[in-house]
């Protein structure tokens, strides 16, 4: 216990927290779509932080999308505590006097959280190190749930309610449970495909702190009885696969994969494998088949893989999302959050962590993000496998059940449920595996049927109704489903067309 | 990255090259796709070449090796051709303005197609670059910039 304790206290104290102030220089995809290098180098602002002696760190979007480029300065005074500011959009100008300020601390700001509660946290406000992770938090909740047995760990995680935030919501502790009850070995393949269109946490939180999946996986491992976890990313997502490498090499080097930080004979080996398909190769069977070196196409179910998955094995599969809430779940104040990717009318799109227990409003969280409510028709929730939420339900909380993976597009005056519900049918037929036919065909005629001037509603229901019952995958399962609720909700759209 | 070539100078030692790294990996089925990666990473694309040697050394027969390459959108099984770049056409940026800015910037179809969603919808509207790399929040001058610069080398 007291070793363990020792152990990471002993990595906090190489950590470097001194008066020292830093130019975090928010350089991760969003801040290089934006043109971050350039745009720092022709303000000048990295010559002019080096000269007032700042600490110059490379670090990742902080979820606040709609800012980049952006940078943030930081204080920390005599006392340790820290002051920041960030500097939004800098393409369009900074104030340089005040830039000048917060290094000087003569004004004070914190955008920053303090990095040890919630999701998102330390997003934003790492160097990339295991130095500066640790000293925001990381792997202190391990350290701690290493000392209960697992039943406890398990336990905890079912009474959380979390559920799996990559789109179904299917409890965790049930799921860690399942499998935990099978004979092993047990495998662990942590879901970071994010093929869903609209969706980009994951991402962003791959490349914002790699540290809390890594800790959230060791935590699964240990509940589970797991030795061999594989993290399949997706492959063009190369910030995020670059960022997790460097962490695990962190996390060997630094001895938390060994025997010095892992409870007594625990031992557990992590792989990443890089994906290299479309939206169906981020279901869960086809991720298995894939890993096994098998094409790429979904499995029947049952059997389900926490009876039999990897190679036959127990296996639990959980989005990057699900492991890294697990860490936040012995925190003060629990339930866990859900992070929601948004894009669309809003004046700020991003990342955002909302309350997953129902306690925040669409009205209040769209608010939060700058949506003028009036111009706002409807909310697409959860892209092609989706649901349109219109504005007469704005009232209505936040459910998980309704978000999917969280994926949140916000729509406009301009927009044309119609023509988005069509481009959603196009993008689920040329995503269609065509492993069985009623999603290969299904996908196709739903498609025609949709584009005709007159939509024969019947036939779109009959049709939806049978690639529900009869796919073998959700990608057919469920393609009708935001039709359906086009149809459902805006049923003037579908008389005739409406432009 | 130049595509390999089979008639090219160097074909034969970036064939040998890659192999070589091959024969790191593991010969069972599972590393069938981290080859796939590695070839293209080395080769640019599978070149037939390629198919063969990763057969031979994870022993799975050549046609269930092609099954499987050919199930992968991202594996290029064919000489890619450079210099395209691809226009996000997915729901945000659509919505964003991205076929406005396809039909102002009036660049080729061949140098300028569409892609679904690129997963940077909160920068909408997003291009693609042939490295890969994401541009966001684009305008019609920002596009034809990057793109003249990007053709130009
Ligand atoms: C077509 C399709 C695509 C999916 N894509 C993803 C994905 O990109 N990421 C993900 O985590 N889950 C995805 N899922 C859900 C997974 O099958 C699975 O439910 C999930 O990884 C389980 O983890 P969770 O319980 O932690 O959410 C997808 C499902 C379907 C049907
Ligand atoms: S439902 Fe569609 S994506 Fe899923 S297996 Fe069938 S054809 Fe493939
Ligand atoms: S729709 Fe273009 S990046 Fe998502």
């Amino acid at each position: 216990m007291t070793i363990q304790h020792t152990f990471l206290e002993a990595i906090r104290q190489e950590s470097r927290r001194q008066p020292i102030s830093k130019l975090f220089i928010h350089k991760g995809t969003c801040g290089m779509a934006t043109d971050i290098v350039s745009v720092c180098e022709e303000l000048g602002i990295i010559d002019m932080a080096m000269s007032l002696n700042a600490e110059i760190i490379e670090t990742s979007c902080d979820g606040r999308c709609w800012a980049a480029p952006s940078v943030t300065v930081q204080k920390i005074d005599d006392a340790g505590a820290a002051y920041s500011r960030r500097f939004d959009r800098i393409d369009l100008g900074i104030d340089l006097e005040e830039f000048n300020k917060v290094l000087d601390l003569t004004t004070v700001h914190n955008v920053f959280d303090d990095g040890v509660t919630g999701l998102a946290s330390r997003f934003g406000q790492l160097d990339g190190s295991l130095l500066a992770a640790v000293e925001l938090g990381a792997y202190s909740v391990a350290e701690k749930v290493f000392l209960q047995d697992q039943k406890t760990i398990l336990s905890k995680i079912e009474t959380s309610k979390l559920s799996g935030r990559g789109g179904a919501h299917f409890p965790t502790g049930l799921k860690w449970k399942l499998a935990a009850q099978n004979a092993g070995p047990r495998y662990l393949v942590v879901n970071a495909e994010e093929g869903e269109p609209g969706v980009f946490k994951d991402r962003h939180l791959l490349e914002a702190d790699p540290h809390r999946l890594i800790e959230g996986i060791l935590i699964c491992c240990y509940a589970v009885g797991v030795e061999k976890a594989f993290v399949y990313v997706n492959g063009q997502a190369h910030k995020a696969i670059e960022s997790l490498l460097t962490a695990l090499d962190q996390a060997k080097n630094y001895g938390i994969l060994g025997s010095e930080f892992l409870p007594e004979e625990m031992s557990v080996d992590i792989e990443v494998r890089a994906g290299a398909g479309g939206y169906v190769c981020g279901e869960e069977s086809v991720i298995l088949n894939s890993i096994e070196g098998e094409r790429p196409v979904p499995r029947f179910k049952p059997p389900f893989a926490t009876d039999q998955g990897l190679w036959g094995m127990p296996t639990v599969i959980n989005n990057v999302e699900t492991l890294a809430a697990v860490t936040t779940l012995w925190q003060d104040s629990p339930p866990p959050t859900k992070l929601v990717s948004l894009s669309g009318n809003v004046t700020r799109p991003g990342v955002y962590e909302v309350p997953a227990d129902g306690t925040l409003s669409w009205n209040g969280f769209l608010l939060s993000a700058g949506a003028e409510l009036e111009t706002v028709p409807a909310l697409l929730l959860g892209g092609p496998s989706g649901i349109f939420l219109p504005r007469d339900k704005f009232e209505e909380r936040i459910e998980m059940k309704n978000i999917g993976a969280g994926g949140i597009f916000v729509l406009s005056p301009e927009s044309s449920v119609r023509e988005i519900t069509n481009a959603l049918a196009g993008y689920n037929e040329r995503e269609s595996c065509g492993e069985c036919t009623p999603c290969r065909e299904g996908t196709i005629r739903l498609t025609k049927l949709l584009q005709q001037e007159t939509v024969d509603l019947e036939k779109v229901e009959e049709l939806i109704e049978v690639m529900e019952e009869a796919s073998l995958c959700m990608l057919g399962g469920m393609a009708g489903r935001p039709v359906k609720s086009a149809i459902e909700n805006f049923p003037a759209t579908w008389i005739s067309v409406d432009r | 990255m130049i595509p390999y070539d089979m008639t090219a100078d160097d074909a034969g030692d970036r064939l040998a090259n890659f192999e070589k790294e091959l024969l790191v990996l593991p010969a069972v089925k599972s590393y069938l796709l981290p080859a796939f990666h590695l070839a293209q990473e080395r080769l640019d694309w599978l070149p037939p070449e390629s198919i063969v040697v990763i057969s031979s050394h994870l022993r799975i027969p050549l046609s269930e090796v092609y099954a499987t390459a050919t199930a992968y959108s991202e594996l290029r099984l064919e000489k890619p051709q450079y210099g395209a770049w691809y226009m996000c056409t997915g729901v945000a940026c659509e919505a964003a303005g991205a076929q406005r800015l396809i039909d102002a910037v009036d660049i080729a179809p061949e140098k300028l197609g569409r892609i679904d969603c690129q997963f940077l919808c909160s920068l909408a509207p997003v291009c693609t670059d042939h490295h890969g790399k994401i541009l966001g929040r684009l305008t019609a001058d920002r596009v034809r910039a990057f793109f003249m610069e990007d053709i130009g080398d």
